[in-house]
């Protein structure tokens, strides 16, 4: 098992994939590679030792010595189980785009791996110069994506989302530069290796904007907020989900947005305890904002996918307000949250896609009474929803229930306003399900009276995964949370001095470690 | 004063001896067979093995100096007059390189081939040769001969183009502004001379700290110098000639306008700044001027290019914001004071910068039919199905050029803004990472119109096999290079310790 493996060998897929002589092919053999990938994957679940807060299956090799850039990456309880979504949602997104992608199949599904790849080497990436390299690469693939395979205005979408992403993330590189130098005057030697980088005294100055660390918190920050996508930096959000394909929807919700919670989890937290500290009330203000914004403009979407997407804005929010909660109910919160949003969000997609698929139409006033039509969408439809109103017995519950614990724990008058955020969630959710399932037949329905709008086989077998993670992780939160358990207590309990050590040689099997003195 | 020559003079400067010999054989050639036009041994394969043959000689000799335990500082050739430093060696390896490159894309541009072939090879090589002169100089006087070597040639060749009205105003404006600037820069060079009573470089260094802060003749002086340089990189203010100029220049010469002129232009700018010029005590507004003109530079070169329809203004007006990140570099390397990571941060950039633009106009290059039809962002269209490897080639020059890792512009941007924040000037990197954001929207309208459009654009009519030979292999140094920096870099931090 290596993680250099896990992370390189979705380009050996794409390069297989690229060669296959037609769509046919093409499919079966990306189901085929992203199944397996998945198994994979999971063996890394076996191998994990989720007793220790060290990272594990640590690969380090010397990138750039003069500047001490490193090939390093390294797995603990924060990144496993975004590694374990991203490589489950792949084989649903293959799956679940087995008709709806009709041209260019092949650069499609080259994409689509290149993107896994991206997305790996980011959660996985302990050398900040490298997890860069990986958070901007992964825009190349998801702007072909939404350029390629969107809808209509899809040029302008993917632009703005490009540059929008990227004029964040060099703030951050210029920050990943700044520390370098530090890392020189305090430790001796340049490195960009994040456990270098946590050994660092940065210097702080409680109310004042230009100081070091709260300087490098904000360019660090606004990189990740603009990822999320916080208030006030979520207009690309809309435009890109709207625009890109269903697929290129799921993996954006599902994966993409968690680079930037995972890196204020990974970076900012950990990195700049004072700044977090002083600053955090900025971010859950923002964060109490987006949640009720983002509820109160989907309520008003006439269009399905627009209400998910800011529907997302909303529950990213719960998780940002999660994490700078900064205890263990809070932390651990924001980390489930971002799986079950991850789920259930990435299932609205593909649903909404789904029925896209069939009528061409995403408003919500062309549909009603869809229930009798197409019963199992509609079951399946109600259970996602549910997740996502966070009803109890779903994922959602449990994850936006820690939050706002943690949140009350730390900071009692935001949580009275996100409360009023989980009832608009009910709001617009519910009241969408009513307007399009239930009440008398719509025009679609009607045009599609003699004709079966209900999924077929394959589409049930692509939601019937999801749905058995939403009860699963709504009954048996613990088999997902043990994992991390550990690693979240570490950040918490060493919250103002983090540091992170390598589990040592002898466990982790041959030939995967090697170790470059520090 | 030793006027006198050693052998070993002649052995350093063998590349440019190499070049002038071979830039005969094609020209002899057309002579000797009754005017006609020599066959493409003679006028390609020749011109490109001496070329190749430069390269070698300048690795050669670095090799040399390198293991010879009796050389301890780099060695003057010629009385002083040229230096044999790293910086030097580097950028004659990376002329030659370009000059082998641009030969090939002339024998198939329909700007340059055909008629007059042998002349025009003649005047490309010895531009050439004029480039490795300025390259090399330790001297301000040979630093103007350089110029003025390289420049005549161009002067000629752009007007030398098959295409007959754009060309030919072009090397008029280039031709006028170029002799202004060069009379401002000899006069400056007087001013200097007047004062500090040496043109040697090495010279310079030693007093230019202290007479600069009592003499204003001489602060006068050095900012025509600069003005001089600012000219031929086309930094702002001073940049106005370029996009008309490479636009209305065969491509081939603009692609060496581009990245041959601008990359010893900067190399002869960048030992003109480190002679301590930055470091007296009314250098502050010298050093504020540069600043701003860095400034500026970034923002009008990125903000007109997004203004542009044509592919080769386009890169013309990102080649002057590669200039203002450029200046970064020299600023800082100008300013820092012994630190040599400014300076090596200029020498990659500089290095990156030329095989992402070599590669970006060759593919302009291969999309020209004939000398009337400009080539249109829009041209591209439909290029991914029809042309997927150029494509995919155009696709790899463009991030690079904006910067996206892990190709080599994002390492040339990282040493260079790693540069500007070790010394200080933070706000400078922040204008470079502004410029950078709006610059992605422009190379990114390529990549749009290439894949994200069906309808098919002006098709590539002509076979051009050695222009897109050349276009795979800078594809793939930008790729390599990109993922192993390191050795590369190393090796240029290494040669520029000499300017200090």
């Amino acid at each position: 098992m290596s993680l250099s493996v896990l992370i390189f060998l979705p380009l050996v897929y794409a390069l297989i994939v690229w060669m296959m002589p037609n769509d046919r092919a093409v499919r079966y053999s990306s189901l085929g590679f992203s199944i397996f990938h998945l198994g994979y994957t999971l063996a890394f679940l076996g191998g994990f030792d989720s007793a220790t807060a060290s990272l594990q299956f640590v690969e380090r090799v010397m990138w750039v010595k003069g500047a001490g850039i490193e090939y390093f990456l390294g797995m603990d309880g924060i990144s496993l189980w975004l590694i374990v979504l991203s490589n489950f949602l792949v084989p649903l997104i293959v799956l679940g785009s087995w008709t709806s992608i009709e041209k260019k199949v092949g650069g499609f599904h080259v994409s689509l791996f290149l993107l896994q790849s991206t997305m790996l080497g980011t959660f996985l990436a302990m050398d900040a110069i490298l997890f860069y390299t990986f958070f901007e690469a992964s825009l190349i693939p998801m702007y072909f994506m939404v350029g390629i395979w969107g809808g209509e205005n899809r040029i302008y979408a993917s632009m703005k989302f490009f540059i929008y992403t990227m004029f964040g993330s060099l703030f951050m590189l210029l920050s990943i530069i700044a520390l370098m130098f530090m890392t020189e005057d305090q430790l001796g030697a340049m490195s960009s290796n994040l456990l270098q980088f946590y050994k660092l005294q940065i210097p702080f100055v409680a109310g004042e904007f230009l100081s070091t660390q709260t300087l490098l918190f904000f360019g660090f920050a606004i990189a990740f907020a603009i990822k999320v996508p916080l208030f006030p930096f979520h207009t690309w959000l809309p435009d890109a989900h709207v625009q890109a394909p269903t697929p290129g929807s799921v993996i954006l919700a599902g994966v993409m947005l968690k680079m930037g919670t995972y890196g204020f989890m990974r970076i900012s937290l950990p990195l700049f305890p004072e700044a977090t500290q002083y600053w955090g009330w900025v971010f859950l203000v923002l964060a109490v904002i987006g949640i009720i914004y983002g509820a109160l403009v989907a309520m008003v979407q006439p269009d399905m996918k627009k209400l998910v997407a800011y529907s997302s804005v909303s529950h990213m929010g719960f998780v940002v307000m999660g994490l700078f909660a900064m205890n263990a109910e809070g932390l651990t919160g924001g980390l489930y949250q971002m799986l079950n949003h991850g789920v259930s969000t990435g299932a609205l997609f593909l649903l909404v896609g789904m029925i896209y698929e069939r009528t061409h139409s995403r408003k919500i006033e062309d549909y009603g009474g869809l229930a009798p039509a197409a019963p199992i969408f509609t079951i399946f439809f109600i259970i996602v929803t549910m997740s996502s109103i966070a009803v109890p017995m779903t994922n959602g519950f449990v994850g936006e229930f820690l939050i706002m614990l943690g949140t009350f724990l730390a900071y009692k008058p935001f949580v009275i306003f996100a409360v009023l955020g989980v009832v608009l969630a009910a709001t617009y959710m519910l009241w969408m399900v009513k307007r399009v399932f239930f009440g008398p037949a719509g025009k679609i329905v009607t045009e599609w009276k003699d004709k079966n709008l209900d999924i077929n086989p394959r589409e049930i077998a692509v939601l019937t995964p999801l749905t058995i993670l939403i009860f699963w992780m709504g009954i048996f939160p613990n088999h997902f949370l043990d994992f991390s358990k550990t690693s979240i207590d570490h950040l918490v309990k060493n919250k103002s001095q983090y540091f992170l050590t390598i589990e040592d040689a002898g466990k982790a099997p041959k030939g995967t470690y090697s170790q470059i003195g520090n | 004063m030793k006027t006198s020559f050693d052998l070993i003079d002649l052995f350093y400067i063998s590349p440019i001896i190499v070049l002038f010999l071979v830039s005969l054989v094609p020209i002899l050639s057309k002579v000797l067979n009754g005017n006609k036009e020599p066959s493409s041994f003679f006028s390609v394969f020749i011109p490109v093995c001496g070329g190749l043959a430069a390269a070698v000689l300048s690795v050669g000799a670095s090799l040399y100096i390198m293991g010879d335990p009796n050389i301890k500082s780099s060695p003057l050739a010629f009385s002083g007059a040229l230096i044999m430093d790293g910086i030097a060696l580097w950028t004659s390896f990376l002329v030659s390189i370009i000059l082998c490159v641009i030969i090939l894309i002339s024998k198939e541009n329909p700007y340059t081939k055909g008629k007059q072939f042998s002349e025009y090879i003649f005047l490309l090589v010895n531009s050439a040769v004029g480039m490795m002169i300025v390259a090399w100089s330790n001297d301000l006087i040979v630093t103007f001969i350089g110029i003025e070597v390289m420049s005549l040639c161009l002067y000629i060749l752009i007007a030398l183009s098959n295409e007959t009205r754009h060309s030919k105003e072009a090397s008029i404006k280039y031709f006028i502004l170029g002799s202004f600037a060069s009379a401002i820069f000899l006069y400056g060079i007087a001013l200097m001379y007047g004062t500090i009573g040496t043109t040697y470089i090495h010279e310079i260094v030693q007093g230019a700290r202290e007479i600069i802060s009592i003499n204003r003749v001489f602060l006068i002086g050095t900012g025509m110098v600069a003005l001089g340089f600012a000219f031929k990189v086309s930094l702002f203010p001073f940049f106005n000639w370029t996009p008309d100029v490479y636009q209305g220049s065969g491509t081939p010469l603009t692609t060496f306008m581009a990245t041959g002129v601008k990359v010893v232009s900067f190399v002869a700018f960048l030992r003109f700044m480190t002679t301590d010029i930055l470091g007296g005590v009314h250098s502050e507004a010298f050093i504020t001027t540069l600043q701003w003109m860095a400034v500026l530079t970034i923002i009008v070169g990125n903000v007109a290019a997004i203004l542009q329809d044509d592919l080769k203004r386009i890169l013309a007006y990102s080649s002057v914001a590669h200039s203002g990140y450029l200046l970064i570099g020299v600023i800082v390397a100008g300013a820092d004071g012994g630190q040599s990571i400014g300076a090596s941060g200029v020498v990659f950039y500089l290095f990156a910068y030329a095989i992402m633009t070599l590669g970006a106009f060759a593919v302009v290059s291969v999309l020209e039919k004939d000398t009337d039809t400009p080539i249109k962002v829009d041209d591209l269209k439909g290029m991914s199905s029809r042309h997927p490897l150029l494509a995919l080639a155009m696709c790899v020059f463009m991030l690079s050029l904006a910067g996206i890792p892990p190709t080599l512009g994002f390492f040339g941007k990282f040493y260079l803004f790693s540069a500007a924040i070790a010394e200080g000037f933070f706000w400078l990197a922040v204008w470079g990472v502004v410029g950078s954001v709006i610059s992605v929207y422009y190379y990114l309208r390529p990549l749009v119109v290439m894949y994200m459009s069906d309808e098919a654009g002006a098709g590539i009519v002509d076979r051009t096999p050695a222009t897109r030979f050349a276009i795979v292999i800078m594809a793939l140094l930008v790729i390599l290079i990109g993922l192993a920096s390191e050795p590369f870099y190393m090796q240029m931090q290494a040669s520029v310790l000499s300017l200090y």
